[in-house]
Order: structure tokens, then C-alpha cells, then sequence
């Protein structure tokens, strides 16, 4: 009875601690980065093999002084609509908290006033899906404070298909053939040995 | 057997203050001892323990015991092993919603079917070849957990896996013969209880084994498949320990005693033919729906709902998850308590009346779950939803071994598959459309149950009564060895067949509750065979 007062309570303080976090809003933030992308229509991104290179920075023809509050620089992979549809789990939210569109961190970089080109090798636990590239800008509170895509707003050009690893390999298979075959062998090699052993022995 | 029958006068129960509160044994001279038996456990006429030692292993009754509630541990954990993981295995297969929805219903209908045939396998060939046949065979569908790369490759491999939930039959069964009906209630309860932990104990232990493997080296979307060697690995150590350690009645292997004649064999049709024409099997179906059902369809579902909606982490949600299937170790046994607690004053009636009430109290829970929009009221309903429907499980079986005796088996893998397709009937109906939040879902599952609960006043014995009505005045009908003597016909009682029955019959007198003393004990009408 007191574990499940304890859980009770350390839950209910978890939950406390994550509301005060801050509340930024996706829909706040401006849009003054630049992100694009060097893929062509179509091509299909190996993960773990092939490289995505990214180019990043801040809108050149914006007025000087628009970065003044950028620290931190955050490239992330985010799923396109079409990866999100019947996925809950990868749902947009306008809280940035919430938000689950961007799930796989690029890079995190102190900022820099010019364009970075970066040559990422796909990480192996990235899913089958369609992506863009999108960087958030982050002040010394660590809160973001501007942002920008590889996509329109509409989220519909310039996307990117990344083909995930399977994650299966040829000796797991073997011993998983293995394993198997063990079993069954051992259970029939058990059963015809009582069978024959019950049929030797003596009837009353 | 020079022990005294009952008659009125000789109950000692209580007179000496040193008998035990709890149906932890059934002290003589209520239930006599064998004494010819050379058991480590006092026993009864057929042979079964009288007393339920936990922490031993005396053989044959209590390594039984733990053999049988470790085989079902161990399916438990294979089954729902996936689950905790979802979220890693979705993005390797590149699932949607509707492919986990599908998953979860395959994963527990499977043993709709293996259930039914379990009961006939264990009436024909004994519980200790139908858990290791069945516990053996599935471990070749865990493994193949490893080669799956699709949506459907997925489903199907749950489903497949999903067959060896009917060890639960075995397990039931074996108990059954292994143990007094007076303690039947504790003994099924507690064997079922801690194998359906296994459900909790395995949102723990995979994400954990997951954890090791990553950090050993391996990418996230391998190491959930070197993950499942794990429980496959326990499928086959359990079944060669089932095969070496265990045997099915206490007396020898059932294939043992059917060549030396000391069991007879029986028909598989007849037997079928008992059960499905008994209407209290179906009633019991469809109660077991409504409580074991229930339970796993909370275990595929409950994890994701308070991740999403108290947005907690996943390991969080994870912890919560297990808890509600980690009640099983105490709740489940303790509805089998409750019920031979019941039994002792009230007789079956008691037991009746304590099955409609905890499961009803499961369905109002249930509803309040569903209802409640604070994470700490989420949380309390949750708890006491758990213990009232696991209870409700207990108390279930330790009515079911008294439906039949002939057909105990089928009758037991009957109300095992009526439990999962009360699951899969619940995932369909409340968990799959998004016409309504998965909140409303669990809310009107709480009414589902509270309305599909009340046929337990339908469930009636001439010898012992019902919720409402007490037992039948008529002297013939009164008796067990009337009722479960019906269960044979005339040539089959010439040649004997039904001593087994009968023998069940005088040691179910105690559901009588306290009437047992005042009754006049009947004359043993039928001769030993020669």
C-alpha cells in the first residue's frame, strides 16, 4: 500500500514538473533560417549507407541584429504528412513540447552568422518514410526562437525518401532455425521415447 | 478405507480454535485422509493434496504446481513480449494504426481455437503432453519473430504465438487433478493469477533486455529481435522441465495408468456432447469474457492510453502498464480465496454470489477509468478495476471444476476461449474505429461487463441452489452422485466408467456449505467392479 502511495505521488510531481516547462509554440517562432536539401525527385535515401547533405543558415536578406538571441543551432529530421497519416504517434502539435513531427536529431551546433554544409550519413535506426530538414534556432534558455524548412509551408516540396535497415541478419536467422529445430526435435525425441518405453513395459 | 465417513455430529471444524482461517488446507476428519496413500502431502480418496504448501515442491502436487504456473508464465510473457516494444517495432515495419490494432486482436484470438482443442488433448492425453506439446511447438513461432518484415508478417507471427495462451487449459486441469475441490478455488486462482502476471512482468523485462542489447552494440531494429530469444529460450527450457519433472495425475502418467486400467478411456464426442449440452458451459463463456477478456484487452491498450492521454514518457506509461498486470499475483489468487471462503458457510451460492458481486464492482471500475481526467484518479480506478476483475477470474475457476466432471477439459477450454474472444471482441467493438476516444471506449466496456455479468443468476444446481433459488427438495435430484452421475449412461455405469464421478461427487459434499452435517450421508449404491 505505501509503494503505491509513493508511485502516486512521484507521478503526480512528474507530471507537475513537466507542466512547467516552457510553452513555446511552433506558430510563434519565426521564420528567418534558411535549410535546403540536396536530393533529387524521387531518390531513395539508404539508411546507414547514404549521406544527406544539408546546407543551413541565416536569410541573408534579413536585417542585421535578426540573430541577436541565437545561441544554439538544432537540425532535425522531420516527417512529411504523408509518413504521419494513421501514426498518431508522429502527430503535429503547436505546443513544441508536444509536437512529435521532428523525432530524429541531425546535428546541434553553436550558431554561426554564415551558410554550414553538412554530410550526414542516415543513421540506422531512421524508419521507412518521407522527410524534410528543418532548423530550430535556440536562445540561451535553450527555448526556440526561430526556425526553417527544406519544404514550403504546406509541407509538399522537396521532400526525401529514406529506406530504413531491415535490422535482420543472416546469423540471427540460422539461429533462429536453429533454436527451433532443437525444440521440436527435442519434444518428438522425448514422446516416441516414453511411447516405446511404456510399450515394453509389462501389461497387468 | 477405514476412515469415518460424515455424519452428523463428527465435524471437528472449529472446536479445537487451532484450525486455520484460510482454505489454505482442508483439515479431516471433513474431508478424510487416505491413509494407504504414500504421499509428502495428506490426500484425499482420489488422490489429490489437501493442503496447499506454496514455497514446497513436494512431488507430484506441488512440483505440478510450479511447473504448470511457469509454462504459463512463460506463454504470457511471449505473447504480450511485443507489446512494450511497439514502438520501436512500428518503425522498423513501418506500421500504422491499424496494423498494431490487428496485432493485438491476432495475438489473443490464436487461442481461441488452440483453447477448444487443449481441453479435448487434456481429457484424451493428459496435461502434462498437451502444455509440453503446445508450450514446445510455439517456441519455433517466437523465434520467428526474427525474420519479420512486413505488417503482415507481423500479425501473423503474433497470432501463431498467441496459440500457446492455452496453457492456461493445461494449467487449469492439472490443478484440478492435483488438488481437493475444497481448495480448488485457491489453488486455480493462484496457479492462473501468477502466470497472468506474466502479461505485467513483461513490459518490464523486454524493454529491459531491449536496453542490454543496445548498449552491447546492437542497432535499435536488431536488437528487438535478438530480444526474443529470450522468451523463446524459456518456451523450451520449461517444456523439457514439463516433460522430465512433472506427471499427470498423482498416481502415474495418464498413459501409464489407461494400460494398467486404472483410468478408463474415454470418447471424445460423449465427452464434447457433455459440455456443449450443459448450459451453464455458456454461461460461464460468456462470463469469462467479461473478466479475462477484459483483462487483456486492458493489457494491449493501457500502456499507449495514459501515454497519450496524460502525455507521461513511454517508460512511465511502461511502469503503469505492468502494475496493472502485476496485480494477477495477489488479486486473482484472492478471488479463488474469496471464493472457497464463500463456499464454506454458503456452499456454490456463496461461491455464485461472490463471482457476480467482485466482477460486477470490476465493470463499475471499469467505467470510472474511462471517466476519470486526473492522472491520480486514472491511476486509483485503474488499481482497483485490476483487483476486482482479476479476482473475478479467480472466482470463476474455482466454480468451473463443479460444472462437470466428465468433461472438465473441453468445458475449461471452452470458457478459456470465450475469454479470449471476449478480448477480441472488445479490441473490435470499442478500440479499433476512431468514432469515439479510447476514454469513451474503456467506459462503455465498463458497462459491457456490468450488463453481461447478470446471467450468473442463471447458473443453477439442483444439489446446491442458485444466486436466488435454494437447492431442489427432491431426494434423488438432490444429490451429487444424481448430477454428475447424469453425465453416464446405463451400459457405461454397468461397465463402471463413472466411479471416477462418483468419487468427485462425494468429495463436492463441502459445496453444500453448512448443510453438510445435518444431511444423511448416502449408501454407496454401486458395487466396486470385480
Amino acid at each position: 500500500m505505501a509503494a503505491r502511495g509513493l508511485l502516486l505521488a512521484s507521478i503526480y510531481l512528474s507530471l507537475l514538473v513537466h507542466e512547467c516547462y516552457g510553452v513555446t509554440l511552433f506558430s510563434s517562432l519565426q521564420k528567418t533560417l534558411q535549410v535546403t536539401t540536396t536530393t533529387k525527385r524521387g531518390q531513395v535515401l539508404k539508411a546507414g549507407e547514404d549521406k544527406l547533405t544539408i546546407t543551413w543558415g541565416l536569410n541573408q536578406s534579413l536585417a542585421a541584429g535578426t540573430d541577436s538571441a541565437y545561441k544554439t543551432m538544432k537540425l532535425q529530421l522531420c516527417f512529411a504528412p504523408v509518413s504521419q497519416k494513421d501514426r498518431a504517434w508522429r502527430k503535429t502539435e503547436d505546443h513544441l513540447n508536444k509536437d512529435k513531427t521532428c523525432s530524429f536529431k541531425i546535428v546541434e551546433k553553436p550558431y554561426n552568422k554564415s551558410l554550414q554544409t553538412l554530410d550526414w550519413i542516415i543513421e540506422s535506426d531512421v524508419p521507412t518514410a518521407t522527410y524534410f530538414v528543418r532548423a530550430y534556432a535556440l536562445n540561451a534558455e535553450r527555448h526556440e526562437v526561430a526556425y526553417g524548412q527544406s519544404t514550403n509551408d504546406q509541407k509538399t516540396t522537396n521532400l526525401f525518401d529514406i529506406q530504413a535497415i531491415t535490422g535482420r541478419h543472416a546469423s540471427l536467422d540460422i539461429a533462429s532455425v536453429c533454436f527451433s529445430v532443437f525444440s521440436v526435435v527435442a519434444l518428438f525425441g522425448f514422446f516416441f521415447h516414453e511411447k516405446r518405453k511404456a510399450r515394453m513395459s509389462p501389461q497387468k | 478405507m477405514a476412515d469415518t465417513e460424515n455424519t452428523p455430529g463428527n465435524s471437528m471444524h472449529g472446536v479445537s480454535a487451532k484450525e486455520k482461517a484460510f482454505a489454505f488446507s482442508v483439515a479431516s476428519p471433513i474431508m478424510p485422509t487416505d491413509p494407504i496413500a504414500k504421499f509428502k502431502l495428506p490426500v484425499d480418496s482420489e488422490h489429490k493434496a489437501k493442503v496447499f504448501k506454496i514455497f514446497s515442491l513436494a512431488s507430484p502436487h506441488m512440483t505440478t504446481f510450479h511447473l504448470s504456473w511457469l509454462s504459463f508464465f512463460t506463454c504470457f510473457v511471449s505473447t504480450f513480449a511485443a507489446a512494450p516494444l511497439v514502438p520501436i517495432i512500428r518503425d522498423n515495419l513501418n506500421l500504422i494504426k491499424t496494423d498494431i490494432g490487428n496485432a493485438g486482436i491476432a495475438s489473443v484470438s490464436g487461442s481461441i481455437f488452440s483453447r477448444l482443442v487443449m481441453g479435448a488433448v487434456c481429457d484424451l492425453l493428459g496435461p502434462r503432453y498437451g502444455c509440453a506439446f503446445l508450450i514446445m511447438l510455439s517456441a519455433p513461432t517466437v523465434f520467428s519473430m526474427v525474420f519479420v518484415s512486413s505488417a503482415r508478417g507481423y500479425i501473423a507471427a503474433r497470432f501463431m504465438i498467441g496459440f500457446s495462451l492455452a496453457t492456461f487449459v493445461s494449467c487449469q486441469y492439472w490443478m484440478s487433478t492435483m488438488f481437493n475441490g475444497k481448495i480448488i478455488g485457491l489453488v486455480n486462482g493462484t496457479a492462473a493469477g501468477w502466470g497472468n502476471m506474466g502479461g505485467g512482468i513483461t513490459q518490464l523485462l523486454t524493454p529491459f533486455i531491449y536496453e542490454l542489447i543496445r548498449r552491447a552494440g546492437a542497432t535499435p531494429f536488431t536488437a528487438w529481435r535478438i530480444a526474443f530469444f529470450a522468451p523463446g529460450c524459456l518456451h523450451v527450457i520449461m517444456g523439457i522441465l514439463v516433460l522430465t519433472l512433472g506427471q499427470d495425475l498423482p498416481d502415474g502418467n495418464l498413459n501409464t495408468l489407461q494400460k494398467k486400467g486404472d483410468v478408463p478411456t474415454d470418447k471424445f464426442p460423449k465427452v464434447l456432447w457433455y459440455a456443449i449440452t450443459n448450459y451453464r458451459t455458456w454461461i460461464f463463456v460468456l462470463l469469462y469474457g467479461m473478466s479475462l477478456g477484459i483483462e487483456l484487452t486492458i493489457d494491449n491498450v493501457i500502456a499507449e492510453y495514459f501515454f497519450d492521454r496524460f502525455n507521461l514518457k513511454l517508460h512511465t506509461a511502461g511502469v503503469i502498464a505492468a502494475t496493472f498486470g502485476m496485480a494477477n499475483i495477489f488479486a486473482r489468487p484472492l478471488g479463488g480465496l474469496m471464493s472457497d471462503m464463500a463456499a464454506r458457510p454458503f456452499g456454490m451460492r456463496g461461491r455464485l454470489w461472490n463471482l457476480y458481486i467482485v466482477q460486477t464492482l470490476g465493470g463499475i471500475f471499469c467505467i470510472c477509468l474511462g471517466r476519470a481526467s486526473t492522472l491520480p484518479l486514472s491511476i486509483l480506478s485503474m488499481i482497483l478495476f485490476s483487483i476486482t476483475t482479476q479476482a473475478a477470474c479467480g472466482a470463476t475457476f474455482g466454480i468451473i471444476p463443479f460444472i462437470s466432471r466428465r468433461s472438465l477439459g473441453v468445458i475449461s477450454g471452452l470458457t478459456g476461449a470465450g475469454g479470449n474472444f471476449g478480448s477480441g471482441l472488445t479490441q473490435l467493438l470499442f478500440f479499433t474505429s476512431s468514432r469515439h476516444s479510447t476514454a469513451t471506449g474503456i467506459s462503455l466496456m465498463g458497462i459491457m461487463i456490468v450488463c453481461c455479468t447478470f446471467p450468473v443468476a442463471l447458473v443453477h444446481f439442483p444439489q446446491w441452489g442458485s444466486m436466488f433459488l435454494p437447492a431442489t427438495k427432491d431426494s434423488e435430484k438432490s444429490k451429487e452422485e444424481y448430477y454428475y452421475g447424469a453425465e453416464w449412461n446405463e451400459e457405461e455405469k454397468q461397465r463402471g466408467l463413472h466411479h471416477g464421478s462418483l468419487k468427485f461427487a462425494e468429495n463436492s459434499r463441502s459445496e453444500r456449505g453448512k448443510r453438510v452435517g445435518s444431511d444423511p450421508t448416502p449408501i454407496s449404491a454401486t458395487p466396486a467392479p470385480v
